[in-house]
C-alpha cells in the first residue's frame, strides 16, 4: 500500500518535472533562435542546463534518494562539468 | 517523532536504483564525456571566431527537437518503472517500447544531420569545430542505439514475465542508462549548438 502510494507521488511529481524540462528546453532553443551571444547567454543558457541535469539525476534517476555520496558523485559531476566549462567559455569573451 | 527521524535517515540512504554495478558504468561514461565537453569549450576558447561561424551551419531546430525527444523517452522510462512497481509487466513494457521509439526518432534525425553535414563536404577534417562536432555527437549517437539496445532486451524481458512488483532490478537498470544518455545530451545540445 505504502509502495503504491509513494509510486502515485513519484508518478505526479515526474510528470511535473517533465514538463518542467520541456518548458526549460523551450526557453534554451528561443535564447539560441534570437542569434544572441555574449557572456550573459552562455551563462544563462549553461545555467538552465545545469538546472536541466539536477531535474534529471535527482527525479528521474532517483538519486535525491540516496546515500550523500552517490548525491555529492552527480553533482561533483554537474558543476564541475558545466562550471569548467562555463568558465572557459565565459574568458573567452571579447 | 524519533521514530520518523529514523525512518527517514533509512529513507535517505538508499543505494541508486538499479544493479549497482550499472553505476560505476554511468559514471565512467559521465567521466569521458564530461573531459570531452571541457576539451570542447577549451578548444573554443582558442578559436571563438571560428566556432562561432561554423555553428551557424549546424541545424539548431534538429538539436533542439531531439533535446525534446529524449526528455520525454525518459519520462517515458521513469512511467515504466513506475508500472512494474505496481506489477504491471504489459504497461511497463508499452512505455519502454515508447521509448525505444522515440530513440529511434532522435537516431533518424541524427542521421539526417550528418547526412547533411557530409553532403555539404563536412568532415572531421573540415575543422576543429566539426572534428568536435561529429566526434562528441557520434559518440553520443552510439550510446542512444546501446540504450536501444538495453530498453529492447529490458522491454521483452518484461513482456515474458520475467519481471514483477517485487523483482524489476533489471528494468531499473536499463532506466538508469537511458537517462544518463539524455543527461548527456542536455549539456551537449546548449554547449554545442546554443553557446556562442
Amino acid at each position: 500500500m505504502r509502495k503504491n502510494a509513494q509510486t502515485a507521488h513519484r508518478l505526479r511529481s515526474s510528470a511535473g518535472i517533465w514538463l518542467l524540462l520541456l518548458a526549460l528546453t523551450g526557453m534554451t532553443i528561443s535564447i539560441g533562435e534570437t542569434g544572441l551571444g555574449g557572456a550573459w547567454v552562455i551563462g544563462l543558457v549553461m545555467g538552465i542546463a545545469a538546472l536541466k541535469g539536477y531535474l534529471v539525476s535527482g527525479f528521474f534517476m532517483r538519486l535525491r534518494r540516496t546515500r550523500l555520496l552517490w548525491r555529492l558523485l552527480m553533482l561533483g559531476w554537474l558543476i564541475g562539468v558545466v562550471g569548467t566549462v562555463t568558465t572557459v567559455c565565459l574568458t573567452a569573451v571579447k | 517523532m524519533a521514530q520518523l527521524g529514523v525512518a527517514s535517515v533509512s529513507f535517505k540512504a538508499e543505494n541508486p536504483p538499479g544493479d549497482l554495478a550499472i553505476w560505476f558504468f554511468i559514471f565512467a561514461e559521465l567521466l569521458v564525456f564530461g573531459v570531452f565537453f571541457i576539451a570542447y569549450a577549451v578548444a573554443r576558447s582558442h578559436d571563438v571566431a571560428l566556432f562561432d561561424q561554423s555553428q551557424l551551419l549546424l541545424n539548431r531546430t534538429a538539436g533542439g527537437a531531439n533535446t525534446v525527444v529524449l526528455i520525454t523517452s525518459s519520462y517515458f522510462v521513469v512511467r515504466a518503472v513506475a508500472a512494474i512497481r505496481r506489477g504491471d509487466a504489459q504497461r511497463c513494457s508499452g512505455w519502454l517500447l515508447g521509448a525505444i521509439g522515440l530513440g529511434a526518432v532522435f537516431v533518424v534525425i541524427k542521421l539526417a544531420e550528418f547526412h547533411a553535414k557530409f553532403a555539404a563536404g563536412i568532415t572531421l577534417s573540415t575543422n576543429t569545430f566539426f572534428m568536435f562536432y561529429l566526434s562528441l555527437t557520434f559518440f553520443h549517437f552510439m550510446h542512444v542505439v546501446m540504450g536501444m539496445v538495453i530498453l529492447t532486451a529490458v522491454a521483452f524481458k518484461a513482456r515474458r514475465g520475467g519481471y514483477s512488483a517485487e523483482d524489476y532490478t533489471g528494468v531499473e537498470t536499463g532506466a538508469s542508462y537511458w537517462h544518463m544518455v539524455d543527461l548527456v545530451w542536455i549539456i551537449l545540445f546548449p554547449l554545442v549548438y546554443v553557446v556562442h
